[in-house]
Formats: C-alpha cells, structure tokens, sequence
C-alpha cells in the first residue's frame, strides 16, 4: 500500500475550490461531476451518489467534511478508481451538518484506502483539519491528503 | 449479544456499498489496535464475511447489518470521529471486558 501514488486517484484537475452550492444535493452533482470529467464514472453513478446521501445515510464524517460515493449497486458504474476534491469556503447545509469540503469517491478496490486513512488522521487533528479546510490552491490540498508513507522525503 | 474482548479476532466496519465511511473508521480502527492480534476489514453491510467477530456499522444500517449477521455482535456508530460507542469497543479491547452490540 505504501507505494500508492495519489496523482492516480486524486489530479490537480480533480480539485476545485471556492466553489459555491445552494444545498447539499447541487454539491454532490458538482463532486459526481468532476468523476464523470475525470472519465472515472458513468453518469447514473452521479444519481446514485445522491441516492446514497439522501436514502441510506449522509456521508458527513465530521470537521466540515463529507465524502459522497455511490452506492453498492452503482460500483459496476466505475470505470476507474478515483478520487475528487471540492471546497464550498462559505459553507453547504448536509442535512443539519455544515460542510465546507467533499471528497468524492469512486472505488471497486482498495487502491483508496491509504488516502482515506490520511483523511481520518488529519481530521482527528484540529490544526490540520483546518488547513486542509482552508487549502488555498489544489497543490497543498493534494499535499495534505498524501498518505504519509509515500510522501516524498 | 455479546462477546469476551479476548475472544475477538476479527472486526468488521461494515456500511452501504464499503467504500467511503467504513474505509474511514476501519483506519483509525486498525490504527488503535495496531499490536493486537485483531483483524479490522471493511465491508459492504450485504457482505459480511461469516468469520466477524463484532461489526461496527452506522446506525442507519444497523438493521440491515443485524439482518446479514445474525448472532454476533453489532455496534451502531453515529460519529466517524470519537464515537462514544466505538470507543466502548475500543476500551473493552485494551483493557478487558464484554462488548454488547
């Protein structure tokens, strides 16, 4: 797993910020958008993504963040792995929670987990959730959620 | 139900289609238990491996989890980050005791 190289998942053009959504459902067509973009997602996987957060539960994770993905039934919409990044600085109402980051995901195997693990561990530290919250250009946002053990030394 | 901490092998952090929040909790999970002969996979709710010990799922799942894995323990969870309940099981696993789910 430490060989796992985050510009396959997640590129520059992956990222977004400053992005502004009326609620949580035009943020998540926003984030599906960027997987289709990305040619990693057929366009019924942006759908199911909704589904998800509307009918099985949100994917708020905590500190403003939310990583929609699809659901179990829309993985054979996959075409490739990938993740996606987009910022709402002012903040999107996520069924009661305020959020101002979404990762998106699409994944049929494991090569993400490694950047969900990094997730995890900056969200459980305030400075560094707060920066990654606050990244200013995709560069420091790609460079936050870099697992540690293949970050460059 | 409910389980002997010692007795546990195999953790299973379980939601909807297994790629998203269980990959996060499942982490942080493996994390913490780094050390301990405790295996922690994550799965999607309708795949639940047989050899689970205890599964941690969301609490909107919980029913479906109960459904798929009758007689072992599940734990409902709420919060990705500090959950009271996962850190119950967490506890238990360090220090001894049952967990009830």
């Amino acid at each position: 797993m430490a060989d796992v190289v985050i510009g396959e998942l997640l590129s520059p053009s992956s990222v977004r910020l400053g992005q502004v959504a009326p609620d949580w459902e035009a943020a998540v067509r926003q984030v599906g958008g960027l997987l289709v973009d990305a040619g990693a997602v057929e366009d019924g996987y942006v759908d199911a993504m909704v589904e998800r957060e509307r009918d099985v539960a949100p994917t708020f994770v905590g500190e403003g963040v939310a990583i929609p993905h699809g659901t179990l039934a829309s993985r054979s919409l996959i075409r490739r792995d990938a993740l996606c990044a987009v910022q709402f600085p002012a903040g999107v109402d996520w069924q009661g929670d305020r959020v101002v980051l979404c990762i998106g995901i699409a994944a049929r195997g494991d090569l993400h987990v490694p950047v969900l693990a990094q997730l995890a561990e900056l969200l459980m530290e305030p400075d560094r959730a707060e920066a990654l919250r606050r990244a200013g250009t995709a560069e420091q946002l790609l460079a936050l959620l870099t697992p540690e053990e293949s970050a460059p030394t | 139900m409910s389980i002997d901490a010692s007795e546990v092998r195999k953790i299973v952090v379980a939601c909807d289609a297994g790629m998203g929040s269980s990959v996060m909790l499942a982490s942080t999970v493996r994390k913490r238990l780094k050390g301990r002969d405790v295996e922690v996979a994550h799965t999607p709710v309708d795949h639940i491996p047989d050899d689970a010990d205890v599964v941690l799922c969301h609490l909107g799942l919980v029913e479906r989890a109960r459904r798929k894995a009758p007689g072992r323990v599940v734990v409902p969870f709420q919060l990705f980050i500090g959950d009271p309940a996962v850190e119950k099981v967490l506890k238990a696993l360090e220090q001894g005791g049952t967990i009830d789910g």
